[in-house]
């Protein structure tokens, strides 16, 4: 190939958003080229402007968005294009894969015929050709039963099976080059790895080229030769990924990927690197370093003027002037010397033989689907058995972390400690009291005592109460301070979470997604409790703002002595606080075990596929987890 | 799929049973002396009781209701006490009438509510899609039978160009029969025109901003096909729904636009046998529009159902 | 992870949509006429004037003379009154039994839902007209008895909106919170569910005020409502007919009235829906 002739060429493209008065720069100046067969990542944290790369490329900003640069794939400007041309570009030359395959495909239209789609419209194909190319794709990407799937209907494909469908819609006219919008954030790891592995055969056996876009720095490390990090709308360095995330030289990558939870037992006297404050919006690049705020490296020259991409002698593309001379993110934090070993004593929680399922209500149900509504009539139709014969004990003071997938039932699994569901069979004992037979009265005991935090950060806080009003409410309900001392009650609270007290007026969609779940916590706080369920506590955050809550929650636990339920997703984040560790699969726990040997000597089939997948290495063991039969839908 | 359409059979007779229990019901809590007040001023006590015994009414109200019932069951609804006939005949060309008149309307409905809501969307902010706000706006603001009178006023006072009143048959020809019909049509149209092509135009916008529609014209799609095929296929199930429910209102709007033009359909029937108080007519005239109400329902849930996958081919509704 | 996808989100609209703003301004234009109506009005509703009868619109009156020469603006202005007043009363009326319901159905689920929402759909089941014509022939008619029967027609639609906003923010993890605190149940209706629950309610009012506004006046059209010689909008639009070739005003000016009002009403609440959608805000 020639390298001289790059076969995606984006320069100076600026991107504003301009409405009432207000504008925003969502990208400023970005310039990058893709050689053919090359794979070019771009990783940044939401609002980093990523996404706004896409749009650009491929021509869907919307009409607020105001465009400046050139963007020429294949020596034309697809900037400069009619609809009509550009449209023939799309799909034919340059196919694309969005974040989420739940929504990406017509509800209403065979799986077949949406790949099928674009080879009748720019190969001419006929219908009929068009279909057999469609079901042979299928097979290409790793489906077993093409002809099968190719018929269905998406709600009756998983999700991996969906994003292979789009995957296959996208190469369906042999496009020279692939767009990939977060394609596996919406996964599970073990499907990511798949899908992982499916775009690795892809490149291999077709020569093309790939654009990908993702937050997650091992994804990006494992698929593409090129990266380019991006911070509020700027590209800040690019370059050769082994080099860009092996050696990185701008402190904003160097923050990044100190912050990265590494797959590695958590020490108890350790704290993880993180990255202060959150980003910027919207920039101001013309006032000088877009990162000096957050930067521990950062001095008044920063601010000075504004920074460009240069390239220093035997070095790739950074935007710092200091780059050369800054060292290395200053690594984890030690918060004693000696590292407080946790010894486990009397249960403080006990969970025996828990068992839940969802039942769609007896005969109801049956007279719901009888008498005619005009809307809204279908009931969901809930998975049979969310949590199978579970039991697991947890101390005072002591983290348990519970892994798991999506729908393996380890958030109801954390609602039913809780007892905010109710078992069908089994039980909870609470310090020693059966939870099932307590009175209500006793209940509201525990209730102060045990709190939970959530995943969704939007909808943690309740939009109409003030953050004042939401930690008080707390000190009423179970009356703790007197009501004079209220005000300075929740002082204390927000200042335990490192928040500005003046935040105690604000309201919830003022704050970052960060601070909020600062306030949920100080909320769970609020009530001196000694056992939270923590259920996904930072998978909605950026990984820097991830690090900040993971070393706070362990502060509190040692500052309060608090026991923690940590339910996640991700591994590595689990391993990083908690004593032991707890393996969910479909309902049941497969391997409980302390942190350190859970990761060196996995037993569990299960467990080790989630470690092999969560290294991000090219596990080529890998069994297929993903369902392959048409009919099971996943959600 | 079948199972489904059964079900949804049995739930619309259940229905009706329970409508011709209300219907009856509500009817006889008219004031105890119905026959008095049928009869005037002047009748006298013997009169009154030889009518109620006429009517059934010295019976005991389950009597009454299963006689009505098995009645209706065997086309017989009795007979009218103001006009002195079998309700049956004059229900059946009433409601032939009304069922040409709202057909039509419906159909119109159908075709420019949906065309309009879809123009609207694609067009969304632009100058055509504020005209279509404001025509079909109009129709809503007020109720259907004052545009009825302006289009009187319009049409046949000012410019005599069509017929203010009544209907022809089709024995005076296609042009005469359909001329006394295009007024009336317009005016249920217009006034139904709003609920269809506003929520058209949201759904329309909601399944444009989807991710599958992005992905399509990120697959260089034409627009036309995107709009067509990957659009409207989802935004017509919510539309189907409004429809049937228009048909609701429909039933409401030819009461007025039937008066208005004195059409003689089945709500000028209802109107006259109200303001009479013929019991029979009355009972009749309602039941016939509510069964006509729950077999469109019932239509609707069908269509839909045939067109949503998730219920036509099962696995795991929403 | 907080990814958008394709398009960034835009920044948060501070304008006011024009609806909203029209509709309000009409609204708000249409309260001062109805509580001053009887300062503005130039004669009284009733007055006859037998020498001016059928007068077309003139400085002296300004929407005409009817048939017995009562002023026609003075009437359209009391009409407002009783056209308002259904409208709200019947609104009421459907908030206060359909709120309720929609509440309880969406916290408590299971066969309080099944039950209530059930019955709802029967009423919803019947022909919206027939249903009050029924109400109204039975009993003598009275402006209350109108608003009662139509707010009852307006319950299940309130309620439905309610109930599926209520299951919309059961899911919200702050409902869950509330739970995991012990919080009482009428503490999470009133206090976290309920303030929450009236914005997206407001579109649905605005929609039920219109509707028992055009009901009312079909109701009096079809001399089943409001009886004369009250000054009905209604009322009006059918005494004016038989006079159309004549003294077209006579119908006219009460429906411009009706429709002005209607118009405000649908953009008030328009413009609100529009104020809330969360496309349009820019956030998921």
């Amino acid at each position: 190939m020639n390298s001289a002739a790059p076969l995606l060429d984006v320069g100076n493209l600026t991107v504003r958003y301009a409405s009432e008065g207000e504008s925003f720069t969502a990208l400023h100046d970005v310039s990058f080229t893709l050689q053919p067969g090359r794979a070019l990542g771009i990783v940044g944290e939401s609002g980093s402007g990523k996404s706004s790369i896409v749009g650009a490329i491929l021509g869907i900003l919307g009409p607020a968005a105001q465009m400046q640069g050139n963007v020429h794939f294949e020596n034309r400007d697809l900037a400069t294009l009619t609809p009509k041309s550009r449209r023939a570009v799309l799909g034919k030359r340059i196919g694309s894969v969005f974040q989420d395959p739940f929504t990406s495909l017509n509800p209403a239209l065979r799986v077949g015929r949406q790949i099928a789609e674009p080879m009748i419209w720019h190969l001419g194909l006929s219908k009929a050709e068009a279909m057999n190319r469609a079901r042979s794709l299928l097979g290409d990407m790793g489906i077993q039963e093409p002809v099968a799937v190719a018929n269905a209907f998406p709600h009756q494909l998983s999700g991996g099976m969906k994003q292979r469908v789009l995957i296959a819609a996208a190469m369906a006219c042999e496009p020279t080059l692939l767009i990939l919008d977060e394609p596996t954030t919406a996964l599970d790891v073990t499907v990511e790895s798949q899908i992982l592995d499916l775009l690795e055969a892809l490149r291999q056996s077709t020569q093309i080229s790939l654009l990908f876009i993702s937050h997650n720095l091992r994804v990006v490390k494992r698929v593409c030769d090129d990266v380019a990090v991006m911070y509020a709308g700027q590209i800040v360095e690019m370059g050769a990924a082994e080099y860009v995330l092996g050696a990185p030289s701008h402190p904003y990558t160097k923050g990044l990927l100190a912050s990265l939870p590494i797959l590695q037992a958590g020490s108890r006297g350790l704290r993880l690197p993180s990255i202060s404050g959150h980003i910027p919006q919207p920039s101001r690049p013309e006032l000088g370093c877009v990162f000096a705020s957050r930067c521990p490296f950062s001095e008044p020259a920063c601010n000075a003027s504004p920074q460009n991409l240069t390239t220093p002698p035997g070095s790739h593309q950074i935007r710092c002037w200091k780059a050369l001379s800054v060292g290395s993110w200053p690594a984890q934090v030690a918060v004693s010397t000696v590292a407080p070993k946790f010894r486990r004593g009397d249960a403080l929680v006990n969970a025996t033989d828990l068992r839940k399922s969802y039942k769609a209500f007896g005969g109801w149900a049956g007279w719901r689907r009888l008498l005619p509504s005009l809307q809204n009539a279908r009931s969901a139709n809930s998975t049979p058995v969310a949590v199978d014969t579970v039991s697991l004990s947890l101390s005072p003071g002591e983290v348990l972390g519970l892994v798991g997938e999506s729908g393996c039932g380890k958030s109801s699994l954390g609602r039913l400690i809780l007892q905010l569901l109710r078992q069908d069979s089994g039980s909870v004992e609470y310090d020693g009291a059966n939870l099932g037979a307590l009175s209500s009265k006793a209940l509201q005991n525990f209730r102060r005592e045990a709190q939970i935090v959530f995943q969704n950060v939007g909808s943690a806080l309740n939009p109409r109460h003030s953050i004042g009003e939401a930690l008080e409410r707390p000190l009423v309900l179970f009356d703790l301070v007197p009501a004079s001392q209220r005000i300075r009650r929740v002082e204390d609270l927000l200042s335990m979470v490192q928040l500005p007290l003046s935040y105690r007026t604000r309201f919830p969609h003022q704050l970052s997604g960060g601070e909020r779940q600062r306030v949920a916590i100080a909320r769970a706080l609020a009530t001196n409790p000694r056992f939270i369920v923590c259920d996904e506590p930072v998978s909605a955050l950026d990984v820097s703002v991830q690090a900040a809550i993971v070393n706070l929650l362990a502060d509190l636990r040692d500052e309060f002595g608090l026991a923690y339920l940590f339910i996640s997703h991700d591994l590595a984040v689990v391993a990083q606080i908690s004593d032991r560790i707890a393996v969910m699969y479909r309902g049941r726990i497969c391997e409980t075990g302390p942190t350190a040997e859970i990761l060196e000597r996995p037993q569990h089939p299960y467990t080790q596929r989630l470690l092999a997948s969560a290294m991000y290495e090219n596990p080529k063991q890998a069994d297929r987890v993903d369902g392959q039969t048409v009919g099971t839908a996943h959600s | 799929m079948a199972y489904y359409a059964l079900k949804r059979l049995g739930a619309v007779f259940l229905i009706l049973i329970i409508m011709s229990l209300v219907i009856f019901l509500s009817t006889h809590a008219l004031p105890k002396n119905t026959a008095a007040m049928i009869l005037g001023h002047y009748s006298t006590a013997e009169t009154q009781a030889a009518l109620e015994h006429k009517l059934g009414l010295d019976q005991p109200l389950r009597i009454q209701y299963l006689r009505w019932a098995s009645g209706v069951l065997h086309g017989d609804l009795g007979d009218s006490l103001v006009m002195n006939r079998p309700v049956a005949p004059i229900l059946w060309r009433a409601l032939a009438n009304s069922a040409v008149l709202a057909g039509a309307a419906m159909v119109m409905v159908s075709i420019v509510g949906l065309s309009l809501g879809v123009i609207a969307a694609v067009w969304r902010g632009h100058s055509t899609d504020h005209a279509i706000a404001i025509f079909t706006y109009l129709g809503l603001a007020v109720p259907e039978f004052y545009w009825g009178l302006v289009l009187i006023l319009i049409f046949s006072t000012t410019f005599h160009l069509l017929p203010s009143s009544g209907s022809g048959s089709v024995s005076m020809g296609f042009g005469r029969y359909s001329s006394h019909l295009v007024l009336p049509v317009i005016t249920l149209t217009f006034s139904l025109l709003a609920h269809v092509s506003r929520l058209t135009r949201s759904s329309m916008l909601e399944a444009l901003d989807t991710n599958y529609v992005r992905a399509a014209r990120a697959r260089g799609l034409p627009e036309r096909q995107v709009i067509l095929r990957h659009a409207l296929r989802n935004a017509l199930m919510p539309a189907i729904t409004v429809l049937a429910q228009n048909f609701g209102f429909l039933i409401g709007g030819i009461v007025a636009v039937e008066t208005v033009f004195a059409y003689p359909g089945l709500g000028q029937l209802l109107v006259y046998a109200l303001q009479r108080l013929d019991l029979p007519v009355m009972q009749a005239a309602v039941l016939m529009m509510t069964a006509t109400f729950c077999i469109t329902n019932l239509a609707a849930d069908l269509l839909y159902g045939w067109i949503n996958p998730r219920i036509r081919y099962g696995g795991g509704v929403d | 992870m907080t990814e958008q996808g394709l398009i960034q989100p835009r920044r948060k609209r501070r304008r006011l949509p024009f609806a909203l703003l029209a509709g309000s301004v009409i609204v708000a234009v249409l309260v001062i006429l109805v509580l001053l109506a009887k300062l503005i009005a130039p004669y009284p509703f009733d007055q006859f004037h037998i020498h001016d009868r059928f007068s077309p619109p003139s400085l002296k009156y300004w929407a005409g003379t009817d048939e017995y020469g009562r002023d026609v603006f003075s009437r359209v202005l009391i009409g407002s009154q009783l056209s308002l007043t259904l409208g709200i009363s019947a609104t009421v009326v459907g908030i206060g039994l359909g709120v309720p319901l929609g509440l309880v159905a969406g916290y408590r689920r299971g066969i309080f839902d099944e039950l209530i929402m059930r019955s709802l759909d029967l009423l919803m089941a019947f022909p919206p007209i027939l249903l009050v014509l029924l109400i109204l022939v039975v009993t003598p008619p009275a402006l209350m008895k109108t608003a009662i029967a139509i707010g009852i027609l307006s319950t299940p639609y309130i309620a439905r909106v309610t109930r599926s906003v209520t299951l919309d923010l059961m899911s919200a993890e702050f409902i869950e919170a509330a739970r995991a605190r012990g919080e009482r149940d009428w503490y999470i209706l009133l206090r976290e569910l309920l303030p929450n629950i009236w914005p997206v309610l407001m579109v649905e009012i605005s929609l039920r005020v219109v509707f028992a506004v055009l009901l009312g006046a079909v109701l009096s059209f079809l001399n089943f409502g409001v009886q004369p010689p009250s000054a009905d909008w209604g009322l009006m639009i059918s005494s004016g007919r038989a006079f159309v070739d004549i003294a077209p005003w006579i119908s006219l000016a009460p429906g411009l009235a009706m429709g002005v009002t209607v118009l405000g009403i649908s953009l008030a609440g328009d413009g609100l829906r529009e104020l809330m959608d969360p496309r349009l805000r820019g956030q998921r």
